[in-house]
């Protein structure tokens, strides 16, 4: 841990969270702590089949159970689409189990439950089709009538001229990794209130990323003015990119609170979130890799197959995303991305944890610690050799104005002690280094990447601090009042948040695509900025100088180097308000980044202004007997720019680092037929207590030029470096590399038993 | 077909009427207001819902209102006292143990159970007591840290 100098008051110090002394008490409220008057409960009738014409529903019976206020059908969603190849409930067929055939809202969830039962519908059950590359031939199902094929969507992009990289290279190699299902598992689960009040104005609170879009979908959708769609996030039970914007069940429980005019609450089971998951599908990644005998990459060709489902969802957003990663981490001038989804009969996919990136930091890094390793190179080098660097323009533009991957990836080394355990460490224990890269926000989806603050300072110098931007555990609300509170010179108790409210504050783009810290983080800095200014104003004429000479800090406004004349924060404030003039103090900003989004087709362009990198260094035992793999203990860097709270810091790199020890090791949707058959935490095995591995964080702080007080993202950044690190240290253990995850038991020992046979050929 | 029935819960007794099938949780979250006690899965696998009965750590989801009528049930709510927080609250906050914050009533709660019985456990008996409680979002390690300090009153 490095100490800093005293440069700060409020940011850079490990401070706790504001919001943490009501969470411990259980106060703080979530979406399923609210409970209105006359609310009703709603259940959702799912299809059993993989995929089947709906012939009939008969409701009849439903309807006449007491307690029964409302049944919808797709009839009664007003052409409401919750994505383009989505409808809010299904029209004539279902496409996997668990795809939404009715609703029904009652007193209570038992009668609800009851209602489902006494919902007949009729089904023809279709030929249904679960494996891409089944999916993918002629004569398969399709699962939507209005393409000839099940393939939604594919690229081709290069940058740069790949077959030139690869004749120039002097070693190629490729590989096929898999990557199989994973969930997100929140600890809150889906869910949402929506009240159409008497006013004709939809209220919904809804644990979510994004307030933004969510608001202007349902404005759009409902066609109703968006000042009249509220809503309110509360506090989020984790999210890890999973929790973007509206999904059907937000339609079906406002659909129905129009048609009762009461509140409506619909809130998914344990099974329902397994079954209409969403979590990270399954990605069938080829790679091509052309080195130089000294390890130097000259080109790099990824063709990536991902499972999208029964629906598009954000999968396509996904392909996208991998394709300009594969010339972002590394110095590679020569990169082509060929890419489908692929429609099956399987839930629909949706981001988890870092879109798709952390499956294909798996795959790439083991494919480069491989040739590293057939090569005779120290995987440390390779790394070090290829990494960007500070200054660096990638082949689609992307711009570095700040880079610390190579420091990551040289304390890591050092912290480890790599030099002294690689290739040294006895039998059954290995070592591998993982390296990773994300940005922190930008533009892509949209042209803008907005966020805007405004804040009101009480007579006494206290603050009320207005942010759009939801607080999923990522701990945004303390790192933006540590902002507010530094720019202005007071506390941080003396800010108060109020965030994730439509009809409160002000326009936010959500925390969706690790822009928080740096992009609502620049318009709290900015608002902050445009209080101040006001206040310095008032405060010179007092002390006798010009504004631009005072300095706010430690609830003091001083003149610069006369430190004696000085007022308080507070009664500057309050002197301004008592008096003729009567002055109250409101500051606002916003910040969008200025860049522009990258081209749609050829993907080129600086579509971020801000990115961040890491290394992950695991070390792993293997049991021959069982196959388990034991994470003993992960080195960690992550260069944040500058760490607005490094507890805060510490707690993303540890949480992600144990996620990503889960989905490289226990974590799998077990699918069959459609069906997930591992459906709760009980039979979904993610690590718990007694498998924390030893982590040792290190931040590195490049300073962003950009960044608020020179900070960058921590949101999904660290997770893409540990899928890696593990798979190389498993293969340096037992010098077997395999090449799919989870690394289960059971796959650890089929490779076991795959060395043997072929160290016994003659 | 509702029952009467009495509730002791943080050393106050509730009588109200609810079908005999009702889970504890339920009942203390919609009809006495107690949402500090979460809900997550509802099937026993995570531990959100835990709170204390009878002094050991009991999950709310799995029990009936009914089995513990008249028994002493501690929840969340109930181990701060006239305003200040609980020794385990400071030190999870202390400690950048809270993410999210919604696994953590129950993992309170679970640590309350082990330290009530074991004030000074070791590490590991730490791990074992919250095995049964589920958080995504902290990776754990800050969580036992805060347990510990607890033990070792720091
Ligand atoms: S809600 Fe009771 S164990 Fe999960
Ligand atoms: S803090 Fe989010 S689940 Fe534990």
């Amino acid at each position: 841990m490095t100490i800093k100098p005293d440069k700060y008051s409020v940011v850079g110090k490990r401070l706790p969270r504001v919001d943490a002394a009501i969470k411990s008490t259980g106060e703080a409220k979530f979406s399923e702590d609210i409970i209105l008057p006359g609310m009703l409960f709603a259940k959702v009738l799912r299809s059993p089949h993989a995929h089947a014409k709906i012939l009939n529903i008969d409701t009849s019976r439903a309807e006449k159970l007491p307690g029964v206020k409302a049944i919808l059908l797709n009839k009664d969603t007003e052409e409401i689409y919750a994505a383009p190849d989505e409808t809010v409930l299904a029209t004539d067929k279902v496409r996997f189990v668990g795809d939404e055939v009715a609703a029904v809202a009652a007193v209570d969830e038992d009668t609800a439950i009851e209602a489902l039962g006494l919902i007949k519908v009729d089904y023809e059950p279709l030929p249904a089709v679960f494996d891409m590359e089944e999916a993918l031939k002629k004569e398969s199902p399709k699962v939507h009538e209005f393409y000839d094929d099940n393939i939604p969507d594919n690229i081709n992009v290069s940058f740069g001229n790949v077959e030139e990289g690869f004749a120039r290279s002097e070693y190629i190699r490729e590989d096929r990794f898999v990557i199989n299902p994973t969930h997100s598992c929140f600890s809150e689960h889906h869910m949402c209130v929506a009240y159409f009040d008497s006013s004709g104005k939809l209220t919904v609170w809804t644990p979510i990323q994004s307030s933004h879009f969510i608001q202007k979908n349902m404005a759009y959708n409902f066609k109703l003015p968006e000042n009249k769609v509220r809503i309110k996030i509360q506090n989020v039970g984790g999210a890890f990119c999973g929790r973007g914007s509206d999904r059907t069940y937000h339609y079906i429980a406002a659909l129905l609170s129009k048609k009762t005019g009461r509140p409506v609450k619909l809130r998914f089971t344990s099974d329902e979130e397994f079954l209409v998951y969403r979590g990270g599908g399954k990605y069938i990644m080829d790679f091509k890799t052309g080195v130089k005998k000294d390890g130097s990459i000259q080109a790099v060709y990824g063709n990536f197959t991902i499972d999208s489902g029964a629906y598009l969802a954000t999968q396509f957003i996904v392909l996208r995303f991998l394709a300009l990663n594969l010339q972002m981490l590394y110095k590679v001038n020569n990169a082509k991305c060929e890419g489908k989804l692929v429609y099956t009969n399987n839930p629909p996919y949706f981001f988890h944890h870092g879109a798709g990136m952390v499956a294909m930091r798996f795959a790439f890094g083991s494919q480069l610690d491989q040739i590293a390793q057939d090569l005779g190179i120290d995987p440390v080098e390779m790394n070090l050799k290829n990494a960007v660097t500070k200054g660096y323009t990638t082949p689609s533009k992307i711009h570095y104005a700040s880079c610390g991957l190579s420091d990551c990836i040289k304390k890591t080394a050092k912290q480890s002690n790599w030099k002294k355990k690689y290739g040294k460490l006895p039998k059954l224990r290995g070592i591998g280094i993982g390296c990773g890269m994300i940005r922190s926000g930008g533009k892509g989806m949209f042209l803008y990447d907005t966020s805007a603050a405004f804040l009101k300072i009480q007579e006494d110098g206290t603050v009320h601090l207005f942010t759009g931007l939801p607080d999923m555990g990522q701990g945004s609300y303390t790192a933006m009042a540590q902002i507010a509170a530094e720019t202005l010179g007071i506390r941080l108790e003396d800010i108060i948040v109020i965030a994730g409210d439509t009809e409160v504050t002000p326009l936010d783009i959500g925390a969706i695509s690790q822009r928080g810290t740096f992009t609502t983080g620049n318009a709290v800095k900015a608002a902050a900025l445009d209080a101040r200014g006001q206040i310095a104003k008032l405060a010179a004429g007092k002390l006798e100088t010009k504004p631009s000479n005072l300095i706010f800090r430690d609830g003091k406004i001083s003149v610069k180097n006369n430190p004696e004349k000085a007022m308080n924060f507070s009664d500057a404030i309050s002197e301004a308000l008592n008096s003729t003039e009567g002055r109250y103090v409101m500051g606002r900003g916003f910040y969008n980044p200025p860049i522009t989004a990258a081209d749609p087709k050829t993907l080129e362009g600086n579509s971020s202004l801000a990115y961040s990198f890491g290394a992950q260094i695991a070390e792993v035992e293997v049991d021959p007997e069982t196959g388990f793999v034991k994470l003993l203990k992960m080195t960690a860097a992550h260069d944040v720019g500058f760490a607005i709270n490094p507890m805060a810091v510490e707690g993303q790199m540890e949480g992600q680092i144990f996620s990503g020890m889960g989905q490289t090791l226990y974590e799998e949707c077990l699918m069959e037929n459609g069906q997930v058959l591992n459906p709760s935490l009980l039979d979904y095995r993610t690590p718990r207590p007694l498998e924390i591995p030893e982590i040792e964080s290190i931040i590195v702080e490049s300073n962003d030029p950009y960044g608020p007080y020179g900070a960058k993202e921590v949101g999904q950044g660290p997770i893409q470096c540990t899928s890696q690190a593990i798979a190389n240290a498993v293969s340096n253990a037992i010098g077997v590399r395999i090449k799919e995850v989870p690394i289960t038991p059971e796959r650890v020992l089929a490779a076991l038993r795959s060395k043997d046979r072929d160290s016994c050929k003659p | 077909m509702k029952k009467i029935i009495n509730l002791k819960v943080n050393g106050d007794i509730y009588e109200l009427a609810i079908e005999p099938w009702r889970t504890l949780l339920e009942v203390l979250r919609e009809n006495l207001g107690f949402t500090g006690t979460k809900k997550s899965c509802g099937l026993g696998t995570c531990g959100a819902c835990t709170v204390i009965i009878n002094g050991s750590p009991v999950l709310a989801c799995l029990t009936l209102a009914f089995e513990v009528e008249g028994i002493d049930i501690l929840t969340i709510e109930g181990i701060s006292q006239k305003g200040s927080l609980h020794p385990i609250q400071e030190s999870f906050i202390k400690h950048g143990a809270i993410q999210c914050g919604h696994c953590t009533p129950g993992m309170i709660m679970s640590a309350k159970g082990l330290l009530d019985k074991n004030p000074h456990p070791n590490k590991d008996e730490i791990k074992k007591a919250l095995a049964g409680n589920f958080c995504r979002c902290t990776g754990y390690k800050k969580i036992v840290e805060a347990v510990e300090a607890v033990s070792e009153g720091k």
